[in-house]
């Protein structure tokens, strides 16, 4: 009795299995089509592109438009490749990042552990600025970039990501210090620390899956910016992704697709790059969070 | 070493008030405990002593300095938390030594004074290891290293034992009391757990709703509570608290307990001046178990105050070294604490010596004690 229903057990088991395995890797397939349409075609001569077949791999493999997207493609009127706005990107995002997680973590730790009257009003004005749309900001903020004499450069384009970055990257240190134990604190007060001593040596030692979570968050929304890179940069501070518009837009000579490909899978690289590398604290980060909080 | 006053503290956050008005000392080199049940405002207490929350009105000085104002590590105070609160980025040596290192303690001195309470505390095989890799006790044994290398004035601990298991906090318990013994310094102890308050405290101190109830020995507290809430809240079991009403016959004081239609239970009253003012009134009458014992368990050196009755008993709970029993006494439930060989069996009357020097007296409206 017990082992007829083992085997149906079993069965059913095994039916289920593969049911989920066909779902499962249709999905594969479905997403990593895209990927692969571009990378294909990334490494293909422009005719063989024009021949038809998109879904084709290349007849004749080559690395030409990989290198032309990178040094020799024409970006609005200069034949430089993207390589010179990918530098831009990193000299931007890179401060940025840095910066607003330091002012997250700082204001995160005051907001929990150095309670003040209207802490509370204070980080709802902070989670306010996550929500307000980009556009809104656009007029007062070239304003003010102006005031300061940094309009279209690359510190004025830092100073952007980094104040809109501060939102959010309060938002997660806020959260993941809520449930730090305050009595920490204490311990250290009664040891004599003070207030930076305490920032450095305890909190931040023990926020490794936090600053990992922003750290990610910060750097995709900051390098995959367009309206501000788009509004803010000026001739020398254009980031990738308003070049990569400009490529792919340049309205003089032939549309060279395979360019185009090479040119969109090089601005993702970097973001993908930081996935793959920590991604797994990505999630190990926001599962964190969830559990304490 | 120095004694620590607390006059008229006052706490509120807002408009709710935490602590209405403490005054409390304990005497250098002594063991205050506050106990309390949860909300009493007893956690709230310590941290102000220690500086980490800011007080409302009133002065904490210790030994005889105002602390008012003073930022924690300048109180020359070290304190055990509940959750032990070890920095868990750091090995155990780097916990120990913290507070010395942002002294500026030099390395030769730090490293010896590690080592010494490393080994007064038995934990030198642990001092390379993190928090995440020691157990309960062992972290309890650490925290406690963390606040010995301060060489304090006070010792705070906020119940620092209620995270072990049972058998460990035992043991934990005597070596408190032990390191209290050798290093005779002024030690101030939260717990909610009445045993450790009466094993450890030279004076405990039973707070209500952000109120001091009673302050004294433990002897003192056990014996002579100032009001009902006392009573019952330290000893286990808990004192039996009954309704009776008082007579007088030719000086004499008779209490009566009875309820429903049970028959009345009527025990004889000695020295207790103040119950003049509650004949033909009711008062609370409260015997602990251990003064309503068997006859021959019966305390004999107070003979003419031993007074036996019978009473029905409900039900036996043998506990190895005594037995208690839940008895009826004029219809109301009491727990007995009869020797462990007592002959009683639930269901059948037994005889019940009542030890009146311990029976203890209250004010059914103010609950307060009647002497």
């Amino acid at each position: 009795m017990s082992g007829v229903s083992q085997d149906n057990a079993v069965t059913g088991n095994r039916l289920t299995r593969a049911l989920i395995y066909t779902v499962l890797i249709f999905f594969v397939i479905y997403y990593l089509l895209p990927l692969y349409v571009m990378v294909v075609n990334s490494l293909k001569p422009l005719d063989e592109i024009r021949g038809g077949n998109l879904m084709a791999l290349p007849q004749n493999w080559s690395l030409q438009p990989w290198r032309d997207a990178w040094s020799a493609a024409q970006i609005g009127v200069e034949p430089t490749g993207l390589k010179p706005y990918f530098a831009n990107s990193f000299k931007i995002v890179v401060p940025a990042v840095i910066l607003s997680t330091i002012v997250g973590a700082l204001n995160g730790y005051v907001l929990t552990k150095c309670r003040f009257r209207g802490a509370n009003v204070v980080f709802a004005l902070l989670l306010l600025s996550c929500f307000i749309p980009f556009q809104i900001v656009l007029i007062p903020a070239a304003r003010i970039l102006g005031l300061l004499g940094i309009a279209g450069t690359i510190k004025g384009l830092i100073l952007i990501h980094f104040v809109y970055g501060i939102g959010f990257s309060t938002l997660f240190f806020r959260n993941y210090y809520a449930a730090f134990p305050t009595e920490l604190i204490g311990a250290a007060q009664i040891d004599g620390a003070t207030f930076f001593q305490i920032f450095t040596r305890i909190l931040l030692p023990n926020s490794g899956p936090i600053i990992v979570v922003t750290v990610i968050w910060q750097f995709t929304n900051q390098w995959n910016d367009f309206l501000f890179g788009a509004s803010f940069s000026g001739f020398d501070s254009t980031p990738m992704t308003v070049a990569l518009n400009n490529l792919v837009n340049s309205s003089t000579g032939v549309k060279e697709y395979n360019v185009h490909f090479a040119g969109a899978i090089l601005a993702a690289l970097p973001t993908l790059f930081v996935y793959v590398v920590s991604g797994r604290y990505f999630v190990r980060g926001l599962m964190a969070g969830a559990v304490k909080g | 070493m120095a004694a620590l006053t607390i006059e008229n503290l006052k706490k509120s956050y807002g408009s709710v008030k935490v602590l209405k008005g403490i005054d409390l000392d304990i005497e250098d080199g002594g063991f205050l405990v506050l106990v309390g049940p949860s909300g009493c405002g007893k956690s709230t207490l310590l941290n102000t002593i220690a500086g980490l929350e800011e007080i409302s009105g009133g002065d904490i000085k210790i030994g005889g300095v105002s602390v008012d104002g003073l930022h924690p590590s300048k109180r020359d105070i070290a304190m055990v938390f509940q959750s032990y609160a070890l920095y868990p980025n750091m090995t155990v040596a780097k916990n120990i030594s913290f507070g010395m290192e942002i002294r500026g303690l030099p390395k030769s001195e730090i490293m010896a004074t590690i080592n010494e309470v490393a080994a007064l505390l038995q934990i030198e095989d642990l001092l390379g290891r993190k928090p995440s890799q020691l157990s309960g006790g062992q972290r309890q044994r650490v925290a406690m290293g963390r606040a010995l290398v301060r060489d304090p004035q006070v010792f705070l601990f906020d119940e620092p034992l209620s995270n072990l298991d049972a058998k460990l906090r035992v043991d934990m318990r005597t070596e408190i009391k032990r390191l209290h013994q050798r290093l005779k310094t002024t030690i101030v102890y939260v717990t909610h757990d009445q045993i450790e308050a009466l094993t450890l405290a030279t004076k405990i101190a039973v707070l209500k709703d952000g109120c001091l109830q009673q302050a004294g020995t433990p002897d003192e507290i056990y014996n002579n509570p100032a009001n009902m809430f006392v009573a019952s809240f330290m000893g286990s079991p808990s004192m039996n608290l009954m309704r009776a009403k008082v007579s007088e016959e030719a000086g004499q004081f008779t209490i009566e307990i009875t309820s429903g239609a049970a028959t009345a239970l009527t025990l004889p009253v000695n020295g207790i001046a103040d119950l003049q003012a509650y004949v033909g009134k009711s008062v609370m009458f409260g015997i602990r178990p251990e003064a309503l014992t068997d006859p021959d368990g019966s305390d004999k050196k107070h003979g003419a105050e031993i007074v036996t009755r019978a009473a029905v008993i409900e039900v036996v709970e043998p506990a190895g070294s005594d037995t208690f029993a839940v008895a009826r006494l004029g219809g109301i439930e009491a727990v007995a604490r009869l020797r462990a060989d007592a002959e009683v069996e639930a269901g059948q009357t037994s005889s019940l010596a009542f030890n009146m020097t311990k029976a203890v007296f209250f004010d059914p409206e103010t609950e307060l004690r009647i002497r």
